[in-house]
């Protein structure tokens, strides 16, 4: 991101040239030729690395709050958490999903899930994975007070019991797709009831530990400062026994920081999910890889009510068909980004692809401005202006909200931007008088899982994501979520997603792919969005 | 005043800075918009049966001098309070960051001391081109933002040359010492700067006084001259010049531990405002506000070893 400061540093650094060598001046040559990446084809995996390897360092964005899994909804926190809780259901490079800790799941009617726990699983104590602490890790997500954040999946259980020496049965009130596929997520990782228990609200923190089955184990976590993780030789799938003796995480949080941390090989890999403004001097130099991966993320425009200027359906359509995307993902994202056409892009479609690509073909992302001057003309400019909420200090944000700007001028619509400060932003998430006078805001959002249904559940009159009160789905999406059959789920959330898309209570503008950035010396490590909940860098070796 | 009562009047002095600075702090932070709600509930909000719990379990909803009242109660028991965005103990917090802070203000503070005073003496006895020189370089120094020094710094030193690090505080010892060095020349660089001008002032002034041209006139060594009847004289205005450029140093390393990736206080108060972390801002501002008085206490009592005639809590 170019926030002003870093502007403002790298304008003082140019103006200071007599100080620098050549190492930054023939970077800006060629910042402008084209990103090497191939939208249509995103990568799942990188090559695997070969050789054994004694540390490999890796950065985060920022210091994760919590490794207890129950916490982990955020990059920072699940890329570390991956490799070290494993879930129930394990979610495979490609977002398709096989065996984790449950060899089985049998599902005897719709509302009973029977899972059977592996065999000869241990935790990095060496105590043996039971059923009592499969059944412990998912109780303490159940009620409406539980403080996961995964609790929107658990809404629909009823019980959760252990049935047997490695059985576990989970009773739902009515049938839940989402909560069956929610186990392939942070939200079905496994922790040890002994260890969680005798640690209490500190499970998770620098003081109170943590104990999972993962292919590495928590070494130490010095807060502030670094996490080391440790191969665990005691790990039960040979196939992701780790090549990587240490792991050791760093929290640089300065983009420029980090970038010349990646090229002068101080940090050997991390993944950004937001490009970096130093994206071109990395790809340019011979240091690291950068791939780009399949991904659930999308960078959206969230309208918070409709009783303002976005408030009649016509408007909405109107700014969207104005909003030139393909423009928006080459110099907001520097081409690292897919206009977006839905909410749920490709990457969801983990079942009845073929439907749901068919759906897909029938929404554009061109501009079409004649088209969108008569709606406007059709249902009358709004008198106020429309306000759009922007973070501060985010460039990303605030070029969107330049573009959108630029777009609502060109169909007679006028649209004011409210910076935020970056401290009170996340309070537009769940305050209600945060959100008072503004009109919309943007977000990046993800998915967990290959089911568009997952993103299009927060359009439902109850969910708390939808802040504006849209309806216009409930029907379908409830009917969804109680589906068991894929088709026929899939018939439904296609229904849902049309009403969806033209009801444009959010106005989806961008897919983003992960971006994963490698030194030479390394290969192996998950290229896509599975990196947040499966462990992505036991595939890590070293090159030859 | 003896040594007892200065003590006492000292540390009378640092309660009722605390005292009001913490009272400052605190509603200050309580008057700012925002919780840190959006931080314990995470990214997907939260039902509004976890908000009010939430609310309810951390007393986010009681009145000002209520939660005020209760947090003054816990500091005097030794109690620093609890992170609830990091769910722990906001000593612990500190306690793992004190030693990088200190040492990255103790590097910079010997470098603003050797630079600057070198540079100021240098330039006032030097005169000339040597005066002129420093001085230009102490503007283009005291004018450059320290982190703008810092990522120049990064780029030739760390990237371009690959002699240091380019983030981070090492394991310990000789490896901290490296890591730290360009952060810590980052920081230092405006400060030195400074003093380097107040010294070059200071020499110049010493100078001209009747006592050095007596002693220049009776042929006394110019070494001599310069240790004995200079510098000594100078070291007034230059010892509080430094050890308020030292205090405030600490707020200075705010930016360049964010630059450098340090894990010292001041990221760890970047961090907490952000989340509205309010134990760890408090008790983070605390620290600093102890440090600062500190800092000034030390001042003062070097003054009666520099210039045996001041006595001790004068600053005439």
């Amino acid at each position: 991101m170019f926030t002003p400061k870093t502007m403002f540093a790298a304008a003082s650094i140019a103006t200071a040239a007599l100080l620098l060598t050549a190492c930054t001046a023939d970077d800006t040559t060629d910042t402008q030729s084209g990103l090497s990446l191939d939208l249509e084809n995103l990568a799942t995996t990188t090559t695997p690395g070969t050789e054994p390897v004694d540390e490999v360092k890796w950065n985060l964005p920022y210091e994760p709050m919590s490794l207890d899994p129950i916490f982990g909804f955020n990059y920072a926190e699940n890329t570390v958490t991956a490799n070290l809780c494993e879930s129930l259901v394990r979610m495979k490079p490609d977002l398709s999903t096989e065996p984790g800790l449950a060899t089985n799941v049998a599902q005897p009617d719709d509302t009973t899930l029977v899972y059977t726990i592996r065999d000869g699983v241990t935790f990095w104590n060496g105590n043996p994975l039971t059923a009592e602490d499969v059944a412990y890790s998912l109780q303490r997500q159940v009620g409406e007070t539980a403080t996961s954040y995964f609790a929107s999946y658990f809404v629909n259980v009823d019980s959760v019991e252990v049935t047997g020496p490695s059985e576990v049965t989970v009773k739902l009130k009515q049938p839940d797709v989402l909560f069956a596929q929610a186990m392939g997520t942070a939200a079905g990782a496994i922790v040890e009831k002994a260890a969680a228990e005798a640690a209490g609200e500190a499970f998770g923190t620098p003081d109170g530990g943590l104990q999972c089955t993962g292919p590495f184990s928590l070494e130490a976590w010095n807060s502030g400062r670094s996490i080391q993780l440790a191969a665990n030789p005691g790990y039960w799938d040979a196939t992701l026994a780790p090549k990587v003796q240490r792991l050791s995480f760093s929290f640089i949080a300065d983009e420029s920081t980090a970038v010349n941390a990646l090229r002068t090989g101080d940090v050997d890999g991390q993944f950004f999910y937001l490009p970096p403004a130093g994206l071109s001097q990395l790809e340019n130099g011979d240091e690291v890889t950068t791939t780009y991966g399949e991904s659930l993320v999308f960078w959206t425009m969230i309208t918070t009510n409709l009783t303002g200027g976005l408030a009649d359906e016509r408007i909405r359509q109107a700014l969207s068909l104005a909003i030139d995307r393909k423009g928006l993902a080459k110099v907001v994202f520097q081409g690292a980004a897919v206009p977006a056409t839905t909410l749920a892009g490709p990457g969801y479609w983990g079942y009845e692809t073929d439907a749901f690509a068919t759906a897909f073909e029938e929404f554009s992302a061109d501009a079409d401005l004649e088209q969108a001057k008569q709606l406007v003309a059709e249902a009358g400019a709004p008198a106020e202006p429309i306000v759009l909420a922007v973070q501060g200090s985010s460039a990303v944000h605030e070029q969107t909200a330049n573009l959108i700007q630029a777009a609502g001028q060109a169909i007679g619509l006028k649209i004011e931007s409210k910076v935020i400060p970056v401290e009170q932003f996340g309070n537009l998430y769940f305050d209600e008088n945060a959100r008072e006078g503004l009109d919309g805001f943007f977000t990046t959002n993800y998915g967990n899982f290959a089911d568009p249904l997952d993103v299009y559940t927060m359009f439902h009159t109850a969910d708390s994501h939808n802040y504006s009160g849209w309806d216009g789905a409930d029907e379908q999406l409830a009917a969804a979520r109680r589906t068991t059959d894929p088709a026929e789920r899939a018939e439904l959330v296609i229904e849902a997603q049309e009403h969806i898309t033209k009801g444009l209570s959010w106005i989806p503008l961008a897919y983003e792919p992960v971006t994963l950035v490698q030194n030479t010396r390394i290969s192996g490590a998950t290229a896509s969005f599975a990196y947040l909940y499966a462990p992505w860098a036991a595939t890590i070796g070293g090159v030859k | 005043m003896s040594l007892g009562t200065y003590a006492l009047r000292r540390s009378g002095g640092l309660l009722l800075v605390l005292l009001v600075t913490s009272f400052l702090v605190f509603g200050l932070l309580y008057l700012a918009p925002g919780s840190p709600l959006a931080f314990i509930l995470g990214p997907r909000g939260g039902t509004p049966e976890q908000i009010a719990m939430v609310t309810e379990q951390y007393h986010l909803n009681d009145p000002f001098f209520v939660r005020y009242a209760a947090w003054l109660g816990d500091i005097l028991r030794g109690d620093l309070g609890y992170s609830i965005v990091y769910r722990q103990d906001v000593s612990a917090l500190i306690s793992g960051r004190v030693g990088t802070t200190l040492a990255l203000v103790s590097m910079a503070a010997i470098i603003i001391t050797v630079v600057g005073i070198g540079a100021g003496t240098f330039a006032a006895l030097r005169g000339g081109w040597g005066d002129q020189l420093t001085s230009a370089l102490a503007a283009v120094g005291l004018s450059t933002p320290s982190f703008v020094i810092g990522v120049a710094l990064i780029s030739v030193f760390a990237v371009g040359l690959g002699w240091f690090p380019t983030f981070g505080s090492g394991t310990s010892g000789v490896d901290t010492l490296w890591h730290l060095t360009l952060p810590a020349v980052a920081l230092s660089v405006a400060s030195a700067a400074y003093l380097a001008r107040i010294t070059r002032a200071a020499v110049l002034e010493e100078s001209g006084r009747e006592h050095v041209q007596t002693a220049t006139v009776r042929g006394l060594a110019p070494g001599r001259i310069v240790r004995h009847h200079v510098l000594r004289n100078s070291l007034i205005p230059i010892v509080t010049v430094l050890g308020l450029t030292i205090a405030t140093l600490i707020a200075g390393a705010v930016v360049i531990e964010n630059v450098f990736a340090l894990d010292g206080l001041g990221s760890l108060l970047v961090r907490a405002i952000l989340q509205r972390d309010f134990a760890v801002v408090q008790a983070v501002i605390l620290v600093l506000v102890v440090a600062f008085v500190v800092v000034n206490a030390i001042v003062d009592f070097l003054y009666t070893f520099i210039d045996p005639r001041i006595a001790l809590g004068s600053r005439q």
